[in-house]
């Protein structure tokens, strides 16, 4: 009972500091967004509107992966 | 988040990258679900990758480079990525005349088109982003690597050198390149089979295999695709003047990289190691042990807990455990060389190591998976 009681409570722990850590991404990935967009010169994770914006404007791209 | 500095300044900051940048159409992806494994062929051990294009999809070039896990940005810098931008405009100036030039740079076709048809990613991952669960459906890089070598190791195959010392750095051929430049050498390590093929400290990688070169990342894409053995013609610019070389890459070459800092070794730590991370000894801690310079003394400063990760900490092995034997070997080894050596091992293998611990040496026997 006692084991049981043990992992039980580990469990609930790593579950609660992985959904910190993924909270915690969350907001970088939003806050990135939100700056990353805000400078206007770049599209942010959409390949097809990269590409349709350089053929529009005759410019080359540079595709950032992150 | 590595090489978070390096990208602040890219996207934000810097007035030189910031002002060249506006001749381009800049594209972040902040995802690998759904990516086309044709077209974007990098080290996806990376955190920063770019590529340099037209908008028909041709390669003029690629940029980011890394070689371990502390100093992320130790082999790229703003300096470096504005002379590749600006080198790629040139490049774009004189496209479509060029475009024959370019063709190689795009890689041989791979198993699948995207990273989500493996079998071990099939389901776990959508094309798109979960956007309920944005962090929890996104695919990182690295795992498209991992998928890879599992294909090998499912099927009882060695896993074949690309796939393991993959993307390595010239350094592992004694050319190395500046960081602050395109890609000039920087040293030619004495000995190495570049100082033999005539290299010098101070050469412009012009062209390598064919195509043009504008990154550090642009070499190691001409190198990562080479059958070995292989002699590559180079171009070089020394003191103004075009100089014809080859880069002589000898059968096993990529066996020298060091792989130890990469994220998707963790896999490998899994299969070869039952999950141990180790560290060669070195310093106090080798004069603590007793153990001379050139025996075998990694220390365990990980073992891994869950699932087939903790194989190794269920066959007895222990953090702080001193491994002085693996194999019969005694010789010293990188984590990189142990890791190289232990993955030659077929799946299921139990390897007799001797460890150190509290002063007295125990054998256990280590599993791969």
């Amino acid at each position: 009972m006692l084991n049981r009681f043990i992992l039980l409570t580990g469990l609930l722990l790593a579950s609660a500091g992985a959904t910190n850590a993924a909270e915690n991404r969350l907001e970088r990935v939003q806050k990135d967004r939100t700056e990353v967009t805000a400078g206007g010169l770049w599209v942010y994770n959409d390949l097809d509107q990269g590409f349709a914006e350089a053929r529009r404007t005759g410019k080359p791209l540079a595709i950032v992966f992150r | 988040m590595e090489c978070r500095g390096f990208d602040d300044q890219l996207v934000r900051h810097d007035p030189k990258v910031q002002a060249l940048m506006k001749q381009f159409v800049g594209v972040r992806v902040v995802q690998f679900n759904g990516t086309d494994l044709a077209r974007f062929q990098f080290d996806y051990d990376m955190t920063f990758a770019m590529f340099l294009m037209n908008a028909d999809g041709t390669i003029y070039g690629r940029f980011g480079s890394r070689s371990d896990m502390k100093e992320a940005d130790r082999e790229i810098s703003i300096d470096g990525l504005g002379k590749t931008l600006a080198a790629a405009l040139e490049l774009h100036k004189g496209y479509p005349a060029n475009k024959s030039s370019f063709v190689a740079k795009t890689g041989p076709a791979p198993r699948f088109n995207r990273p989500e048809e493996y079998p071990s990613l099939k389901g776990r991952y959508q094309p798109t982003l979960d956007a309920a669960k944005p962090v929890q459906s996104c695919m990182h890089c690295h795992q498209a690597l991992e998928a890879e070598r599992k294909m090998f190791r499912a099927a009882r195959q060695p896993i074949p050198d690309e796939f393991l010392y993959t993307w390595p750095m010239p350094d592992v051929v004694g050319l190395s390149l500046d960081p602050k430049e395109k890609a000039r050498v920087r040293r030619v390590a004495p000995g190495s089979s570049a100082e033999k093929d005539g290299f010098k400290a101070g050469d412009e990688i012009v062209t390598l295999g064919g195509q043009p070169i504008i990154s550090i990342a642009d070499v190691q894409f001409v190198m990562q695709f080479a059958k070995a053995p292989a002699s590559l013609k180079a171009e070089v610019s020394r003191a103004g003047k075009k100089t014809a070389l080859n880069l002589t890459l000898t059968e096993g070459w990529r066996k020298q990289s060091d792989i130890g800092w990469r994220p998707s070794s963790w896999d490998v730590r899994r299969m070869a190691t039952g999950g141990l991370k180790v560290d060669a000894l070195a310093g106090e801690g080798l004069a603590k042990s007793g153990l001379g310079a050139n025996e075998l003394a990694l220390e365990i400063k990980h073992a891994g807990e869950y699932g087939e990760h903790a194989a190794a900490k269920n066959a007895g092995f222990r953090k702080g455990d001193v491994i002085v034997s693996i194999d019969g070997l005694t010789k010293r080894m990188t984590e990189g060389e142990w890791l190289a050596y232990l993955i030659a091992k077929p799946a299921g293998s139990k390897i007799t190591a001797t460890v150190l611990r509290g002063g007295q040496r125990m054998e256990l026997q280590l599993p791969t998976q």
